[in-house]
């Protein structure tokens, strides 16, 4: 009988790549469902032409560089998934399958494949969208929730003077990214991401917290600033991607309060009406920074003035 | 109130589950294999000869130097072989084998009487002759924690029945079973130091260990019982040391630079075994658990073979994959049955085929779960990414000589890569490079 | 003399592929990413360096043995200033909407790194003949490269080429091809293609020698 040697430890957690991307994704579905019910076949059909081309593309460039195909870990899935939640329902299905492959190629596998991009990779491909189609980005269609009615092009809440009530912000039955409007929806998939320990709460809840703050320094209605737009579905989904948010938990909390920041700072003095989407991408070119000087502090090594103290 | 450490993981006990119940019964077999360096430091000499005849406690090693420690017959009957022997991984070790004659006669004991009215003077010396190292895995000399230096002072002495390791109840049932022994062993440390403060910490998930122990404690002067969240690696001594006095020992020093001395339970009832009966340590116990028939906890004779352990425990109920000294996420893997256990050995595991796959590496995903587990703050999967470049100078700037290899970044690590394994390396090559220097120096 | 004219080929090939400014040498990647929005503009500056790296090759090599060591630089300076100063105003004369569209990156070929660095890295240390080879070459190279980025911006971020339509009606630009962060995004990808490609014939041109 020959045994086995092995270094411990003999055990491992169950969670794996597929697993955790896999949560993501059931954490998104309540806002995705809630997007395809307030806006119709439109935005069922985004949501799966933006995933289809993720993994698709992902696939075809895997294996014409004979590498191991990772399809099945679900990372690409899920960029198709958060890209498209971000995009406007009536966004034409082309330029989501241009934005998906964009993200998986261009920002994912040429900087190395699963874990070495250094942008979102839904992200960025949603910004590089913005900046290429900027009128078909900024137009969203109001909710129509299946009653037959015509939907009517109209502009982000943050664009119009006419306010939406609390209500109406928190429901999402408003014009919108499909899957950004629905709070309510997207504070489940928060529940379940942080209860499944997913993702840490500490990015989305800092960043909100954040962000509540800088609304109201900024003169802004706080509430309404932290209801209306993309910001909740930034913070939960967007910032806390895993391989460009930064993993020490002081370097998490600068990192999620920047965010906020930004965002506001965008909303209040810059020419767009929404920040987000910047906002997550200049911090997520900061992490390696943040990681580098903002890690835990180890054990034994006490500052010199904590020394002293002692 | 509940007192933990920083960070760390949550872990599945289910695996204690099989023996947590079971009372601890005795195993002794037809021979035993007992090895000379079971602590860190000299190996012991050899002082009998094959043909002769010993008693149970007769002195079979004679410590060599200041780190150095007895060792003693586990059973009588005859010498059988004294020679080296193949045993884990490193170089042959010399061995005394000895043919049990089940007569179990003692040697002459030299018992000094309660914990309590002992000569304070001769409790060091007395622990020394026991043969008395750490019982829960290090195997550092007891009575060298306890020598002083001038300039030292222990102000607490804590007694680790925290048994954080997956699988192992040892402790926990030497805690339900002989919680007076345990505190008796702690009252001679106390008193042989001077020491006011005495902590026993166990973890919430032992009840009826920690209502032992309490009732054990009651009226003993200065002995107290600590409640620990349980959290791996609670039973690591730096961690330990955090969660009861809040305080960290610093980087290179040792707890006792604190004024902390950590002891494990075990290594207490042998303690108060050396001077209530004048028994050195020749037994202990030793958790037989995975994939054999019968889980135990068995009371084992030092240098007991472990095929026979498996033999105690009805044999394997599958094909083993693999079997480990220790629990899962500390524990070193045997390379054959025919090794006997040693005084540090608190737990045998045996994993089945499918628990013993090896698990293949993934790209890191860089999700921070491995930051955010360890207990020391490192950060694992850059130290990771210099220890495969075999850059280990940069490594040691990121501090992985304060890695405890505790484990927790490997288990967390969701693309299973081999995190704890490569930091040993790196530790290894990092101790022999410091080593190469010191002998250029001189 | 065929071995002279061997070496004149090659010196002209080098700024071309395996010097090529822009992709081997990356020298010169300001006006690159700058008027590279469409291949007319690309082809336009293109010529222009050409133009001026030729000429004042032929001057920095004409007169490398009467500038003093130490003031080299100025006098190169000086030398491309003059040349830019005629591209200037020829192009404001004969081509005024180029001349509209490059803008202030007319004037600034004066500090085109290209330029100066071959003043000084060969015309200051090669005869007359060699020197116009070398800039000639290295202004095609650029020129190319100019081109390429400019039509690859031009057809995705404008749907035409050399301001020819190309592209059907229902085609709606990206129009991140023209901004500047589209310049950097083909810039890098040529540049990775580019550099893949010419190791790729370095490397079986190498084996084959081995061989």
């Amino acid at each position: 009988m020959s045994l086995r040697l092995s270094t411990a430890p003999h055990i491992r957690s169950h969670a794996s790549t597929g697993r955790i991307m896999l949560n993501v994704i059931i954490a998104l579905l309540p806002a995705a469902c809630a997007g395809v019910y307030f806006y119709g076949v439109p935005a069922l059909n985004v949501i799966l032409v933006s995933c289809a081309a993720a993994v698709i593309s992902e696939y075809v460039w895997q294996k014409l560089l004979k590498r191991p195909v990772r399809i099945n870990d679900f990372s690409a899935l899920l960029t198709g998934l958060i890209l498209a939640l971000t995009l406007p329902p009536s966004i034409p299905l082309w330029a989501a399958a241009i934005g998906s492959v964009f993200a998986i190629i261009i920002v994912k596998q040429l900087f190395g494949g699963i874990g070495d991009n250094f942008l979102n990779p839904a992200i960025a491909a949603r910004a590089v969208l913005l900046a290429s189609w900027p009128a078909r980005m900024t137009t969203f269609t109001a909710a129509t929730c299946f009653s037959g009615a015509d939907a009517v092009a109209s502009a982000t809440p943050l664009a119009v003077t006419e306010n939406y009530s609390y209500l109406q912000l928190l429901i999402g039955n408003i014009p919108g990214s499909i899957g950004e409007t629905c709070k309510i929806a997207i504070l489940i998939g928060f529940v379940y991401l942080v209860f499944t320990h997913t993702v840490s709460f500490r990015i989305p809840v800092f960043t909100m917290l954040s962000a509540f703050v800088f609304a109201f320094l900024f003169g802004q209605d706080p509430v309404y600033a932290v209801l209306s737009g993309g910001i909740l579905f930034g913070a939960v989904f967007m910032a806390t991607d895993y391989t460009t948010s930064p993993m020490a938990a002081p370097a998490q909390i600068a990192y999620a309060v920047g965010i906020g920041f930004l965002t506001m700072l965008i909303r209040s003095f810059g020419s767009y009406p929404e920040g987000v989407t910047y906002a997550v991408l200049f911090m997520n070119i900061l992490t390696p920074l943040l990681d580098r000087y903002m890690p835990n502090k180890v054990y034994g090594h006490q500052k010199a003035k904590e020394a002293k103290k002692a | 109130m509940k007192v933990t450490f920083k960070r760390g993981v949550h872990l599945s006990y289910a695996n204690k589950e099989p023996t947590k119940q079971l009372p601890i019964r005795e195993f002794v077999s037809d021979s035993v294999q007992i090895i000379m360096n079971m602590h860190i430091g000299a190996p012991s000499e050899p002082c009998v000869k094959k043909g002769d005849y010993v008693k149970i406690g007769q002195k079979i090693g004679d410590a060599v130097g200041f780190l150095g420690i007895p060792v003693h017959a586990s059973v009588s009957g005859e010498v059988t072989d004294v020679a080296r022997i193949a045993y884990m991984m490193e170089e042959p070790v010399m061995a005394v084998t000895i043919r049990n004659d089940f007569k179990d006669e003692w040697t002459e004991l030299n018992p000094l009487g309660s914990v309590e009215s002992v000569d304070i003077d001769k409790i060091v010396p007395a622990i020394r002759e026991a043969g008395i190292c750490g019982m829960g895995g290090a195997s550092f000399p007891t009575h060298v924690k306890l020598s002083l230096k001038p300039e030292q002072k222990c102000d607490t002495i804590i007694v680790n029945g925290a048994e954080c390791e997956t699988h192992l109840t040892a402790d926990h049932r030497l805690m339900v079973e002989n919680a007076p022994r345990i505190v008796d062993g702690l009252r001679a440390a106390m008193r042989a130091l001077k020491v006011e403060k005495g902590v026993i910490a166990i973890e919430d998930n032992k009840p009826d260990a920690i209502e032992a122990m309490m009732r054990a404690a009651n009226g003993r002067d200065g002995v107290s019982v600590a409640v620990l969240k349980t959290k791996y690696p609670q039973g690591g001594e730096k961690q330990l040391i955090e969660a009861i006095t809040k305080k960290q020992v610093p980087t290179k020093k040792l707890p006792i630079d604190i004024g902390v001395i950590v002891l494990n339970v075990g290594t207490c009832a042998a303690i108060a075994d050396a001077i209530i009966d004048g028994k050195p340590l020749i037994s202990r116990v030793t958790t037989v658990t995975g994939c054999v028939r019968n889980p135990a906890n068995l009371r084992l004779r030092i240098g007991t073979i472990v095929e026979d352990v498996i033999g105690a425990c009805a044999g394997f109920s599958e094909d083993p994959g693999k079997v480990v000294f220790g629990g899962a996420m500390t524990g070193l893997c045997l390379p054959r049955l025919s090794i006997p256990m040693a005084k540090s050995t608190n737990g045998i595991v045996a994993y089945n085929e499918v628990e013993s796959r090896s698990v293949e590496e993934g790209p890191c995903i860089r999700c921070g779960k491995c930051v955010s587990a360890c207990p020391i703050g490192l950060n694992p999967y850059q130290i990771k990414v210099f220890a495969d470049a075999d850059k280990i100078e940069e490594a040691e700037k990121l501090r992985v000589m304060d890695c405890i290899l505790c484990g927790c970044c490997s288990y967390e690590c969701p693309s299973r890569r081999w995190l704890t394994a490569s930091f040993k390396i790196v530790k290894q090559k990092l101790t022999l490079k410091a080593k190469a220097k010191g002998g250029n120096a001189k | 003399m065929s071995e002279e004219k061997k070496s004149l080929g090659k010196v002209l090939v080098n700024g071309i592929l395996s010097e090529n400014p822009t992709f081997r040498l990356v020298l010169g990647t300001c006006p690159t990413l700058a008027v590279t929005t469409s291949a007319v503009n690309g082809l336009g500056m293109g010529a222009a360096a050409t133009f001026v790296l030729v000429g004042s090759n032929i001057v920095v090599s004409l007169l490398r043995k009467f500038i003093p060591d130490n003031v080299r630089i100025p006098s190169f300076i000086v030398i491309i200033c003059t040349f830019v100063t005629m591209v200037q105003l020829l192009m404001q004369a004969y081509l005024p909407s180029l001349y509209e569209s490059l803008g202030i990156f007319i004037p600034l070929i004066v500090v085109n790194c290209i330029i100066l660095a071959r003043a000084e890295a060969f015309a200051s240390k090669n005869p007359v003949v060699a020197s116009a080879v070398d800039g000639f070459g290295m202004g095609i190279g650029f020129t190319l490269a100019l081109t390429l980025i400019g039509v690859i911006r031009e057809i995705i971020g404008s749907g035409s080429a050399f301001g020819i339509r190309i592209m059907s009606q229902g085609y709606e630009p990206m129009l991140i091809f023209v901004l500047a962060s589209g310049g950097f995004l083909t810039y890098g990808l040529l540049l990775g293609v580019f550099n893949a490609v010419v190791n790729r014939i370095g490397r079986s041109k190498g084996e084959g020698e081995g061989a």
